[in-house]
């Protein structure tokens, strides 16, 4: 898969931006505030049809316009097809080849992309909440029929909650929406369970080459309050019965509470240093490590899944990390062949990732202009000269 | 200018769904010029249409009397109920001709969401018509989706308990449709629903 064409038309701060990224990397640079961000959003909102940053859609739209719209040239597959989203009046709406898309998997087809921002750094340090939100990205990616699957479990969800807090309600009402939730909540337990079995072990052996850390890392999801079920073995049909029960012995407290205490929602992804917490215990740079590390094996896992690289994204990564793990990643990045787009305040940072046929955009008020970069990268910087 | 008449007209079309004010305008001009005795039968139809039609008293679809052509109908194996969402629905099983048995329109689906709960449903009247001891099986065709399944398995909850055989119509693939066409969810869930051949 390689992005051949970007257009990209009042997108927030961008009014018309019009490239052609290279095959490896394209490199914004900017001081803050100009677009950076906004551009790497632009596409990841062309792959994903979800704006990167949380918030609402309408915010995607320039100031003083009515609609955005990114439209991208791919190379899927073989075949050129031409991808194009837009947003007016706080709807989107998807286009292949100029046509409707009918579905979000229609368009789903192909595109993949993974994105690393600072925020995603701070995930081991966060609340439950991010890393849930990390983890799902990654099950997404990796199995696109899980956009709808979590949806319709978000929606059983929503009922259920809804229910509990309507008051007084009939049992074998209460019931229906237990086991609807028990079935679509099963079908996320076995996705993130996949995922994880298939990322882990990556994870923890990138980890182990860039943790400079005796202890090994442990990336593991395991359900809150499921009973005693063997999650590693249980089919779907028994996590469905598993989480029923669960949800029955939860109901009166969930009644006088209102919401939901058990399922796929209130879980979390524990990433301990030595069986001991990351969270509590790892430094700022073991942290960062740990993250690095499952992105990494993210790409390369998805790499061994789909046959080909995702789309990378990494907004002003660089700056975030020490010198070395920075090193190690945009050496990474040089040799993996992908195509990625980097953004920073500070081309030397970034240089590792540049070779020949670097893109070198400048970012300013929100207008991308192609650039020479200011200095030569140097002698020996590492490019892989990968057939496409 | 328009004359009033017409753009009373006009924007009475453009209030109906899927159609906008270009279209409606092209229907109102249709309709004034369309020759004979065209506007005063569809004005007719459209009276009718209110004054007539209401819900069967058994089943709930739709009949301009008593009982609905379904329920009158003597053929049809009173020993089977099909209990569907909508109207629309149980035109689209109709459509097959496969089944021959009665039918029971729920009118939505339970959606706590959509503040929807059993008492806005026909439920009550299904059960009180299974009352007389005749159904044998019911066959549950909501929608698959979350609703859809949640009503499915509400009413399980009180019909197995009656005794009464409860299936629920399968999921998967449309035939004839390609592979290729069918969304992810649908065809993972194909996949794991498989069997053995
Ligand atoms: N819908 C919008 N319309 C116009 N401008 C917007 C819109 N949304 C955001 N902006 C503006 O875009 C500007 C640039 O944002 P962006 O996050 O891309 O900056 P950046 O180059 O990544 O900066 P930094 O280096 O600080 O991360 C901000 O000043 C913001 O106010
Ligand atoms: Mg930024
Ligand atoms: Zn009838």
């Amino acid at each position: 898969m390689r992005l051949l064409a970007l257009h990209v038309q009042d997108f927030r701060n961008l009014g018309q931006v019009t490239l052609a990224p290279s095959a490896h990397a394209s490199i914004a640079v900017g001081q803050n505030g100009q677009g950076k961000t906004n551009l790497l959003e632009a596409l990841y909102f062309l792959a994903t049809l979800k704006p990167l940053r949380a918030g609402r859609l309408s915010e995607l739209v320039r100031w003083g316009t009515s609609s955005a719209r990114v439209t991208g040239r791919f190379l899927l597959k073989g075949a050129e097809r031409e991808i194009s989203v837009e947003v007016a009046g706080g709807v989107r709406q998807a286009f292949v080849d100029g046509k409707k898309a009918a579905s979000l998997e229609e368009y789903f087809g192909g595109v993949s992309v993974v994105a690393f921002t600072p925020d995603d750094l701070e995930v081991v340090k966060g609340g439950p909440e991010s890393r849930r939100a990390f983890l799902d990205r990654a099950v997404f990616n990796r199995f696109p029929a899980f956009l709808r699957e979590s949806r319709e479990y978000a929606r059983a969800l929503k009922n259920r909650n809804r229910l509990l807090k309507s008051g007084p309600v009939d049992a074998a009402y209460l019931e229906a929406y237990d086991e609807t939730l028990a079935k679509t909540g099963a079908r996320v337990y076995a996705r993130r369970r996949a995922l994880m079995a298939e990322l882990a072990p990556r994870a923890q052996a990138t980890f182990a080459s860039i943790g400079r850390t005796p202890e090994p890392a442990a990336y593991k999801y395991h359900p809150a309050h499921l009973g005693d079920v063997d999650f590693a073995s249980a089919d779907e049909a028994a996590l469905a019965v598993a989480l029923k029960e669960a949800l029955a012995a939860r109901s009166r407290r969930d009644l006088d509470r209102g919401f939901t205490s058990v399922g796929p929602h209130a879980d979390d992804v524990t990433v301990t240093l030595g069986a001991r917490s990351a969270r509590a215990y790892a430094s700022q740079g073991q942290q960062r490590a740990l993250v690095l590390g499952w992105k990494i094996a993210e790409i390369e896992n998805l790499e061994a899944a789909m046959g080909f690289l995702p789309l990378l994204l990494l907004d002003d990564v660089s700056s975030e990390l020490d010198p070395e793990r920075n090193a190690y990643l945009m050496n990474y990045l040089a040799a993996s062949g992908a195509q990625v787009f980097l953004t920073t305040t500070d081309a030397g940072l970034v240089r590792g990732a540049a070779a020949q046929d670097t893109l070198w955009l400048g970012v300013r008020t929100g207008e991308v202009t192609s650039v020479v970069p200011v200095q030569e990268p140097p002698a020996q910087a590492q490019h892989a000269d990968e057939p496409a | 200018m328009t004359p009033d008449p017409l753009n009373r007209l006009v924007a009475q079309l453009a209030k109906l769904p899927g159609i906008g004010e270009k279209t409606a305008q092209r229907l109102a001009f249709h309709i004034l010029r369309a020759p004979g005795e065209y506007a005063q039968e569809l004005s007719q139809a459209i009276r009718e249409v209110k004054e007539k039609v209401h819900l069967c008293a058994r089943c709930f679809s739709l009949t301009d009397s008593e009982l609905c052509g379904f329920c009158r109908d003597n053929r049809r194996d009173e020993r089977t109920l099909c209990v569907v969402e909508t109207f629309a629905d149980l035109m689209a099983l109709e459509r097959t001709r496969e089944f021959k048995g009665r039918y029971h329109v729920l009118h939505g689906v339970l959606s706590p969401l959509d503040g929807v709960g059993p008492e806005q449903l026909r439920i009550k009247e299904l059960l009180t018509r299974l009352g007389d001891g005749h159904v044998e099986e019911i066959i549950l065709a909501t929608n698959p989706d979350v609703e859809g399944e949640a009503t499915a398995l509400y009413l399980t909850r009180l019909l197995k308990p009656m005794g009464i055989r409860v299936s629920r119509i399968a999921q998967g693939l449309p035939m004839g449709g390609d592979l290729e066409y069918a969304d992810q969810a649908t065809l993972a869930k194909a996949l794991s629903a498989r069997r053995e051949l």
